[in-house]
């Protein structure tokens, strides 16, 4: 159980996908990647909105988030497709910061491929012969060491922080106990329990960032107008039994064990660090920017414990719905892969609800589709930002 | 039996998530402690949490294996446990010492 089936990439890396991204540069770009990952077998797109008229700080933020994306050791290979050739953010900048990836890339130009139906002609071409090489490539035994497992949570509950948080935390342990890397972001929701986060800290450094961190989230919400933490807990939380902030928080750091804490990442960092253990990012609580930021810096892998039920899906990271809620399990069957309520029903034990997030990662890992994959719900790119238009 | 759910063995306190308590229902615990018998005092909602022991006023209330607050009052076994006798004491400006170090992003 400390191995896993993934696909080994030229700089040592391992995918537990291969697939050919076809990614926008710039959201004017958006229309020719839809078409050509339409036509090509296997082909994943990802849209968005920006790349374009952004303040400095954002455009490289949005850099960032495309190369990493495109980086991630599920992509085997990648087109990218651009207009603007926005300065710092090109697709050649973002080409270059893949390359020492060494896996197939391509880049394309609409003005300067000749327009619209052009560029389609030449993305298509291109990406379909990528399809055609990563056909080729086949799935090779890697140790658990190579996997950096994400977790995230959304719509949480009660049963949350009592199911699938701490069953997650057990898998992590696990998965942490075989030499691989866990990671956390969403550092808004770490107010109230920073305490328990920097006992675990590996050194002072990783403390002062855990709090530095916080403090910093708490402040840029605080300069918009909105006081997060005087509001937290939420009346609807209390209403549901929840008394106190470090209640709230201690539920959703629940989805990590009790691991030292390795390294502090900003958003959409890669870790520079690889020893087992536990990681944590700066990034906000909304989900889909969480978990791109955790697929930017290169997680493989990611569950996704949700309490209502999400539709939370990265389209090249697998994200795994776990749930501890019976009802919204059997509302949400077709995209939520995992129910371990059975804990608060005598059915299963706490340790065996982690032993069972635990095999549905590594299933997943070795190629089984989650069920948002099977349904190719591509929902949850997005980038975060910090600034204004321009 | 009604069952009442308990996340750490070191806890005072469990949670109600299978059917809501009424005043005088005898339950029972799982999770991390099993099979304690009490008897509930309240009604107690959904989510909500029950005390498993007698809590002093000023003591810790603690679920995770961690303090979730201080009691305000004394609290009996089997009593509703939330905001009417419990205070957080995290998130308080006469707590906080560390200030932000104005770094940008």
């Amino acid at each position: 159980m400390n191995e896993f089936l993934g696909y080994h990439r030229p700089d040592g890396q391992v995918g537990v996908r291969n697939h050919l991204l076809i990614l926008s540069g710039t959201v004017y770009a958006n229309s020719v990647v839809e078409r050509v990952a339409a036509a090509v077998e296997g082909a994943i797109p990802i849209t968005h909105a920006l790349g374009r008229c952004q303040v400095a700080p954002d455009l490289r933020l949005t850099r960032r988030f495309l190369s990493g994306t495109a980086a991630n050791p599920n992509v085997g290979a990648v087109v990218i497709i651009d207009h603007f050739e926005e300065a710092g953010c090109t697709a050649e900048d973002i080409a270059a910061d893949v390359a020492p990836t060494g896996k197939l890339i391509a880049t394309v130009n609409i003005r300067g491929g000749g327009g619209f139906i052009a560029a389609v002609e030449q993305g298509t071409r291109i990406a379909a012969d990528f399809a055609r090489q990563l056909s080729l490539q086949q799935r090779a035994a890697a140790p658990l060491a190579q996997l950096l497992f994400g977790t995230e949570c959304g719509t949480s509950d009660t049963t949350a922080g009592l199911a699938s948080n701490p069953a997650n935390g057990l898998a992590a342990e696990r998965i942490i106990a075989a030499g691989g890397r866990a990671l956390m972001a969403e550092c808004t929701e770490w107010m109230g329990c920073e305490h328990w986060l920097t006992e675990r800290a590996a050194s002072p450094a990783v403390a002062e960032a855990i709090v530095a961190g916080v403090q910093h989230m708490e402040a840029r919400a605080l300069a918009s107008g909105e006081d997060i933490r005087g509001s937290q807990p939420t009346g609807d939380n209390m209403a549901g039994g929840l008394t106190t902030i470090e209640e709230k928080s201690m539920g959703a750091v629940k989805k990590l064990g009790p691991s030292p804490i390795v390294e502090f990442l900003e958003i959409a960092e890669t870790p520079t660090r690889d020893e087992p253990g536990n990681y944590v990012m700066y990034g906000p609580g909304m989900g889909a920017e969480s978990i791109s930021s955790m697929a930017a810096a290169g997680c493989q892998i990611l569950t996704f414990c949700t309490g209502g039920g999400h539709t939370a899906n990265h389209p090249v990271m697998p994200t795994i719905k776990v749930t501890g809620n019976r009802q919204s399990y059997e509302l949400m069957r077709d995209t939520v892969d995992v129910d371990v309520s059975g804990v608060f029903f005598d059915e299963i034990t706490l340790d065996e609800a982690g032993d069972i997030v635990f095999a549905e990662v590594l299933r997943v890992a070795n190629g089984y589709l989650t069920k948002s994959e099977a349904l190719r719900d591509l929902n949850s790119f997005a980038i975060h930002r910090i600034g204004p238009s321009i | 039996m009604k069952t009442i759910f308990v996340i750490d063995a070191s806890d005072n306190v469990a949670t109600v998530v299978v059917a809501p308590l009424q005043r005088g229902d005898a339950v029972r615990t799982n999770g991390r402690i099993t099979d304690r018998q009490l008897t509930a005092l309240d009604d107690i909602a959904y989510g909500h949490k029950i005390a498993l022991q007698p809590i002093e006023r000023g003591a810790t209330v603690q679920k995770y294996g961690l303090s979730i607050g201080r009691a305000t009052r004394e609290i009996q076994a089997g009593e509703h446990v939330h905001t009417h006798n419990v205070e957080s004491e995290r998130g308080r400006g006469d707590l906080r010492s560390e200030t932000a170090k104005g770094e940008t992003r």
